[in-house]
């Protein structure tokens, strides 16, 4: 058993999909019923629609309504232009395309300003447009009544075939299904997962929260636009009840069964329900009161649908039957780090209230390259804001930021990322499902970048990025001492184990500036003497190295420089030696006063 | 005159919608899809109160609102209090919606049903205007709701619990309140509120399936424009919806009805997306 089971692991996931392309392939050869041949087809076009909602909600997390309305304009768009005599069929699926990516952009730029639920409700308000819009232009659409008298589609001039436009329908699946499967399998499909997972995270390595949404969104749009042109051609008749509600919610319902975060997924729970429309003879009664219940269902119990059914039997199967790889204790490794030029980090006379609660007053400090400063302070004394602000998730009130001659103040947290400034948090954020070779590559988001379009034609670019994401993770887990875990799903790693991966991420995206929110603190002693090992070396390395931190040990022993915060102002800086000795650092922080922790967990 | 009456009854028909998707945003900063085919469901029970069993008004809405807050409570238990982020409240709630539109179709069928409301039959003149007994009371019913619930969020403490928890959930728990205790009464309130609109709502409208999604859309434009959280900004929001719909129709063609709201919503979030008595929060890490 346990060797059958690592011969099918041994396979990689492409030849299975090969296979099943191929199979596919050869369906239109079959004769098989029409009936039969019908239904997969239709399923086919289905699949189409649920796999773009799969990119907009399972990758990008925005839950798109609208994708009968993408599919509306294609299919009209497509029927208009036959009618006008445009019968190629690959001229109506790159117009249709185009127009559902137009519709998706226009709408997802404006929808996203408010966040999910009105881009929910905008895309959701295209739907029940529909009719209308129709019945405006009816002496081009038809209006309620439906456009007749499309002629049958063509290819390079020749008529095709019932058999022709099969094929087509099935290689323009295959095609779609391979374009999501490089879009998601690249870095970007992990920028998704992290964006849906935080988005201070994703904005923290770099990525334009927004623009990653509104790509998310209007790219699933674009295959909605193709199956419109796919159904136009099959049934040669348009009316507007085909583009209602009741296809919204079963597009809808067949993404969550299928399970959205899965390239495969939607293809799966597409022919479900096609399949349930087609035989059970009931079901039309009852579907909406079946897809809504999916829907709960799907929230509730099994969130990742069928797909992520398999993906959990595949673990378990792998728990079984595959010896898991012994976890070294975090002993770290050798491996050096490589150069990382820094710059200083100004911070000029900064302030910051929330409402009436002035958090900072006027705090003005620099750390510079290669070397580690510290900031200490009790709870509530400003630490957590001052990186925040530098971070760019909070705005200052009055002072400025630079990183050396480069202005930060005012820019958003993507931007700041950008030009350097890399951080950790206080509570790690990990998200789900990637696994720990992928978080720290999410960190080179920013530091090596390649286009979306590069990943997705799989360009000489996108190659050699990847080769050297490789390399780097390996280097880095190799550094922080979790080479052995690589493969594990990040979230389920120990807290300290999580603390010094948030590390090797950041050190990933070739920071010229450091921020550590509390990175010691939940650690073990060996792991506080990792960390503190590993900090040398970044400073080394030439980076500037912000320490916000508890741990008075361990800021005496790694800090270059020690700035004190109490109550939103700084009352000493300087080095380590002087600090100790200061009589109000003993007093507000160290020693008597109510309000100070040491050592504690914030 | 009659343009603006009919403008400001379909609006009060919105702003209560809005309310209900208000009070719940305010209580546990979910937004409930279900909240229109709520009022929708109440609309049935009505018409099935006064027209099968023949019960006189005021006890078919005391009964719809009892059956509603039945169903919101069973709301709140599937579709809510298993999910945590807010993302899968959106799909689960709308699974409920779909639910019940789908179950009100095999309960109802899909026709049209006339709910009929008490008062004089016909319309009557006021200010040079006509309007139905119907669209005087939705109004009230809509001004009388919204006062209510502000008057009594800012009175009681059980209000002013309702905003801390809205604000920070874990903050509340430790102070002593029941947080879930007090997002399932929210619900239960919520429910019996669209019990009472929906018997006024199904005269104005009739009791129809597909009423559910537009209404929804229609109430989430009040909300937009008066701002998350804004009680009176939704109402505001509900009749500006109202006269835009019904000025639409009369002046474009009907088929103009859906679009033009469509368009508000586009503006509104394009000039001011926080609504216009929305207050900007800060982002908090």
């Amino acid at each position: 058993m346990t060797v059958l089971w690592r011969a099918v692991r041994s396979v990689p996931p492409w030849v299975l999909a090969t296979i099943t392309g191929v199979l596919a392939l050869c369906l239109p050869f079959l004769n098989l019923d029409y009936a039969v041949g019908r239904q997969i087809q239709l399923g086919l076009i289905l699949a189409l629609i649920v796999s773009g909602i799969g990119l907009s909600l399972g990758y990008a997390g925005q839950l798109a309504l609208g994708q009968a309305a993408m599919y509306a304009a294609g299919a009209y768009s497509a029927g208009v232009l036959a009618i006008r005599g445009v019968t190629d069929v690959l001229v109506q699926l790159l117009v249709s395309g185009t127009a559902a990516l137009l519709i998706g952009l226009l709408t997802g730029v404006i929808g996203l300003r408010l966040g999910a639920w009105s881009l929910a409700m905008t895309s959701f308000f295209l739907v029940l447009m529909i009719p209308d819009v129709l019945d405006v232009f009816e002496s081009t659409t038809g209006g309620r009544t439906g456009l007749s008298g499309i002629p049958p589609g063509t290819v390079f001039g020749s008529v095709l075939t019932p058999r022709d436009f099969f094929l087509l329908i099935v290689v323009v699946s295959l095609l779609w299904f391979a374009v999501v499967r490089n879009i998601v399998t690249s870095r970007h499909g992990v920028a998704f997962q992290v964006l849906k997972e935080s988005e201070v995270l994703a904005a923290s390595t770099g990525v334009s929260v927004f623009r990653m949404k509104l790509i998310g969104y209007a790219v699933g749009a674009i295959p909605a636009g193709l199956a419109g042109t796919l159904f136009a051609n099959l049934d040669l008749f348009l009316a507007p009840t085909s583009f209602g509600l009741h296809l919204a919610t079963s597009t809808l319902a067949a993404a969550v069964l299928g399970g959205m975060v899965s390239v495969y997924g939607p293809l799966v729970g597409a022919l479900l329900v096609q399949l349930a429309t087609w035989q059970a003879a009931d079901f039309q009664e009852w579907a909406l009161v079946v897809y809504g219940a999916f829907l709960i269902l799907g929230g509730v119990v099994f969130g990742g649908g069928i797909a992520g059914l398999v993906r959990r039997g595949i673990r378990a199967l792998d728990r079984r039957f595959l010896p898991e790889p012994v976890t070294d204790d975090t002993g770290g490794s050798a491996a050096g780090v490589p150069p990382l030029p820094g710059e200083e980090l100004v911070v000029d006379g900064v302030s910051k209230a929330f409402g009436g609660n002035q958090v900072l007053t006027g705090v003005t400090l620099r750390a510079a390259p290669g070397r580690v400063t510290a900031l200490i302070g009790p709870n509530g004394s400003g630490k957590t804001t001052l990186l925040n602000l530098v971070s760019g998730f909070y705005t200052v009130d009055d002072g400025r930021l630079r990183l050396g001659e480069v202005e930060l103040t005012g820019l958003p947290a993507h931007q700041v990322a950008r030009r350097g400034v890399s951080r950790t948090f206080q509570t790690p954020l990990v998200p789900p499902v990637i696994s720990v070779r992928e978080t720290v590559a999410a960190g080179r988001y920013s530091a090596d970048r390649v286009s979306i379009i590069g990943a997705l034609l799989r360009g000489p670019r996108h190659r050699a990025v990847s080769r050297r994401d490789r390399e780097q993770v390996r280097d880095l887990l190799d550094l922080v001492g979790l080479a052995r875990v690589a493969d594990a799903e990040a979230s389920s790693l120990p807290l300290g184990q999580r603390r010094l991966l948030e590390v090797a991420r950041a050190i990933a995206s070739r920071p010229k500036v450091l921020l550590l929110d509390e990175a010691a603190s939940g650690l073990d002693e060996q792991e506080v003497a990792v960390l503190a090992r590993l900090l040398g070396q970044v400073r080394d390395a030439g980076c500037a190295v912000v320490l916000v931190e508890h741990n008075f040990g361990l800021v005496l022993s790694t800090a270059d420089e020690i700035h004190v915060l109490a109550r939103g102002r700084l009352i000493a800086s300087g080095p380590p030696a002087a600090i100790e000795a200061d009589d109000r650092v003993r007093n507000e922080y160290l020693g008597i006063a109510d309000e100070a922790s040491v050592g504690g967990v914030a | 005159m009659t343009l603006l009456y009919s403008g400001l009854s379909l609006g009060a028909v919105y702003a209560l919608v809005a309310l209900g998707y208000n009070l719940v945003y305010l209580s546990s900063r979910a937004f409930n899809f279900a909240q229109a085919q709520l009022v929708m469901v109440a609309a049935f029970v009505a018409y099935t109160a006064l027209v099968v069993f023949r019960l006189p008004w005021v006890v078919a809405a005391l009964l719809a609102m009892a059956v509603l807050m039945v169903v919101a409570v069973i709301e709140e238990r599937i579709a809510l209090r298993l999910v945590t982020d807010h993302h899968t409240i959106l799909i689960t709630t709308l699974g409920f919606a779909t639910l019940l539109d789908g179950a009100a179709e095999r309960i109802w069928g899909s026709e049209a049903l006339d709910v009929p409301f008490p008062g004089p039959e016909g319309a009557w003149s006021l200010l040079g205007g006509r309007l139905h007994t119907v669209d005087l009371a939705l109004v009230l019913l809509a001004v009388l709701l919204v006062v209510g619930a502000h008057w009594y969020r800012r009175r009681f403490l059980s209000g002013i619990a309702i905003i801390g928890m809205s604000q920070d959930r874990e903050a509340a728990t430790l102070r002593g309140i029941d947080v879930r205790k007090l997002a399932l009464i929210t619900f239960a309130v919520s429910g019996a509120l669209a019990g009472l609109m929906g018997a006024f709502v199904g005269p104005k409208t009739f009791a129809l399936t597909t009423l559910g999604a537009s209404m929804a859309l229609k109430g989430f434009v009040a909300l937009a424009i008066g701002g998350f959280g804004s009680l009176y900004g939704g109402l505001l929001g509900g009749f500006t919806v109202g006269i835009v719909e019904q000025v639409s129709a009369r002046y474009l063609g009907a088929e103009f009805s859906h679009i033009s709201v469509f368009a508000v919503l586009m503006l509104v979030l394009l000039v001011r997306p926080r609504g216009v008595f929305g207050r900007v929060r800060e982002r908090v890490v």
